[in-house]
């Protein structure tokens, strides 16, 4: 470093001190999820919305938000989870199915849906935890049960088998028919941004919260060494268990959304194993284990390969390729996630930050 | 849900079974015949899969898309030769295997040696993405509609029982390729060092193997016996790009079932897993067949995660 400021250092520094106040996060997240609410505005009214169309932006939220979800159990803990499509298919499932059969109101059927997933999550941990599956074999076991439900739906015929169900009217639930937020229903897409956005905000003060307490202090040490958490009388099985349930519980209110921001819910597409995948990529190009990973992630992702989709659209399959070769290239350059790429980036200029 | 487990649907499959049985119907040899066939063929499929997962300790997502590519393979040069086809078909199927064998050498030094000790969820990344490209490759120079290799074997009749010769011809590959692979790791010096990796990866670099190099011609030999086992598919298979996800997840299942790692298990979980879908399809309403086939694969993780040949690894 040389003596005389250059006006970069000058912003550098003054970031730097920005960073070491105390409220530093919450000025950041404030900060972060205002953009984020302005963006529709900007992709109506600048050049913008070339590549971000609303419901791209929905898209993008959703999986952010579902990777947030995922993050609270698999970042935090290091508990590969590989089935999360399974909470997010009953959430789907349950609230549609209670609005078709009964009548109940989305938001009931989302609270009942999340509760379910979270008893379903719990016995899944306690499967998992209780026969200390880890590493590769509590990644599989985690795919299995989505699988299993997944074909368990296929076979349902009250849930509409292979062919799955269409999301139903809002006269189909509500005495007086009105699209809005009662009905969990809208008609154009801007409103079901807010919506995933709420959502969004939620889910990631709930992670930031457990993340910055006790808890999230027990579920690191977790992450590092478990034997060694244990060992200095953490009950790890209860603190695996809590973020599990915590995580289904989260993971529930996307598939919800999902199903009535869509028109069909099938087995294959909201348990299947790309739903899956869709789930955990954002926060691991974003970088496990952080609170804004999902969110930088999902925004690294979606828009690029939605973006391919509808300008290469009859080249079937090339915004598959942007998912194959971001999951390649995060893994094998940036195993710790795009966030990480400022300080290696500092690093390699010389600057004594250190990396973390 | 609620009828099939209060009213007699769910044990009038085994009633039927029980009657079939008891009158020793003709039809229980066929779906036997069927299973045993299609249990080769999946066998066949995983074998590459845990053969990567007992000496690298990795999970190949990617495995499903390789035995698609060795299917692609397979039908393009069947059909592109003009041989006639006992000379067109074995060329298909090296040409098949061999391809699949340089693929997934050089997958294996650009993608999966830098991130071998890395956490395991590196790999699976990895793997998936492969997978991803591979699946979108075909997709864009083969369309999604399904093909097939048009072929007129016809069939073999023993007693009262049909066994389609391509299915056979399949099987015999398989048998032949589990033989071939386990006197190549028995018997020669190549297959000894990767025994050894396999065993023990610190004492195998101690005692001057080059484990890079085994891991390339392990996962070189995997991605191999999965396009051999595409190849065979294909024989008696229509096929489409997406054909990958049903093979990987039948390879999973085996190979959880018989023991990651081990090969004598891959045998009898692919025909476990073959019996139990040719008869659930046979008797069980819808595809609930594969209600039982994940059930047991869920069961299974947890009461034995070993696998039934498993020995007790560390997991």
């Amino acid at each position: 470093m040389s003596a005389e400021s250059t006006p970069l250092e000058g912003v550098s520094d003054a970031y730097s001190r920005f960073d070491e106040h105390r409220y530093s996060s919450l000025a950041k997240g404030v900060l972060g999820f205002a953009l984020l609410a302005a963006l529709p505005f900007l992709s109506k009214n600048t050049p913008l919305g070339g590549f971000l169309s609303v419901n791209v932006l929905v898209v993008t939220l959703v999986f952010a938000y579902t990777s947030q979800a995922w993050n609270i159990v698999s970042g935090f803990t290091g508990y590969f989870s590989f089935g999360h499509a399974a909470f997010f298919g009953l959430g789907a499932y349950i609230a549609t199915k209670l609005v078709v059969a009964y009548s109940v109101n989305p938001w009931i059927g989302l609270l009942v849906a999340a509760v379910v997933a979270a008893v379903v999550g719990l016995v899944v941990g306690y499967l998992n935890f209780r026969y200390r599956l880890s590493g590769h074999y509590f990644a599989l076991a985690t795919f299995a049960f989505a699988m299993l439900l997944q074909v368990t739906f296929r076979n349902l015929g009250e849930f509409g088998g292979a062919v799955g169900i269409y999301r139903p009217f809002p006269r189909d639930y509500m005495t007086n028919p009105e699209y809005g937020l009662v009905a969990m229903q809208f008609r154009s897409p801007e409103p079901y941004y807010y919506v995933i956005l709420a959502f969004l905000v939620i889910v990631t003060v709930a992670a930031w919260l457990i993340k910055n307490s006790q808890m999230g202090l027990y579920l690191f040490a977790i992450r590092e060494n478990e034997d060694a958490a244990a060992s200095i009388g953490i009950s790890t099985y209860r603190y695996k268990m809590a973020a599990t349930g915590i995580s289904a519980f989260f993971t529930a209110w996307a598939g919800t959304f999902w199903a009535f921001y869509l028109e069909l819910i099938r087995p294959e597409t909201v348990f299947g194993l790309f739903k899956n995948v869709q789930i955990l990529l954002p926060a691991v190009v974003g970088g496990l284990g952080t609170i804004a990973g999902s969110i930088v992630g999902a925004f690294v992702i979606f828009p690029l390969s939605e973006f391919l989709r509808l300008n290469f659209g009859d080249l079937a399959g090339a915004d598959d390729i942007v998912y194959g070769l971001s999951l390649v290239l995060i893994a094998l350059l940036l195993p710790n996630g795009v966030l990480s790429l400022p300080a290696r980036i500092r690093s390699l200029l010389g600057g004594d930050d250190d990396e973390d | 849900m609620l009828p099939l487990v209060t009213g007699s649907q769910i044990l009038e499959p085994f009633r039927n079974f029980w009657t079939d049985l008891s009158a020793l119907d003709p039809v229980l040899l066929q779906l036997a015949a069927f299973a045993v066939l299609l249990g080769g063929v999946y066998a066949l499929a995983a074998l590459g899969l845990t053969m990567i997962f007992g000496v690298m300790d990795v999970i190949n997502f990617a495995h499903g898309m390789f035995l698609v590519v060795g299917m692609y393979t397979a039908w393009l040069v069947s059909s592109n030769l003009g041989f006639p086809d006992y000379v067109g078909l074995p060329i298909a199927i090296i040409a098949a295997t061999a391809l699949m064998f340089a693929v997934g050498w050089i997958l294996s030094v650009l993608t999966i040696e830098p991130i071998i000790e890395a956490p395991e969820e590196n790999q699976f990344i990895v793997t998936l993405g492969i997978s991803f490209i591979l699946l979108a490759a075909l997709r864009l120079r083969f369309s999604t509609q399904s093909r097939q290799i048009n072929l007129q074997f016809g069939e073999l009749q023993i007693g009262g029982t049909f066994i389609p010769w391509a299915q056979l011809a399949a099987v015999g590959i398989a048998v032949a390729a589990i033989v071939a692979v386990y006197l190549f790791l028995q018997y020669t010096k190549r297959g000894r060092a990767i025994r050894a990796t396999a065993d023990n990866r610190d004492g195998a670099w101690y005692m001057g193997i080059d484990v890079p190099r085994v891991d390339h011609l392990t996962f070189g030999l995997g991605a191999a016996l999965a396009g051999l086992a595409g190849a065979s598919i294909a024989l008696f298979s229509p096929f489409s790009p997406s054909a990958g996800d049903v093979y990987l997840v039948r390879a999973f299942i085996i190979v959880v079932l018989g023991g990651l790692g081990s090969f004598p298990g891959a045998l009898v979980g692919g025909l476990v897993i073959g019996f139990i879908e040719v008869f659930g399809g046979y008797y069980l309403p819808g595809t609930f067949g594969d209600v039982v086939v994940f059930a047991l694969f869920v069961g299974l993780l947890y009461v034995k995660p070993t696998g039934l040949f498993g020995t007790e690894a560390e997991r």
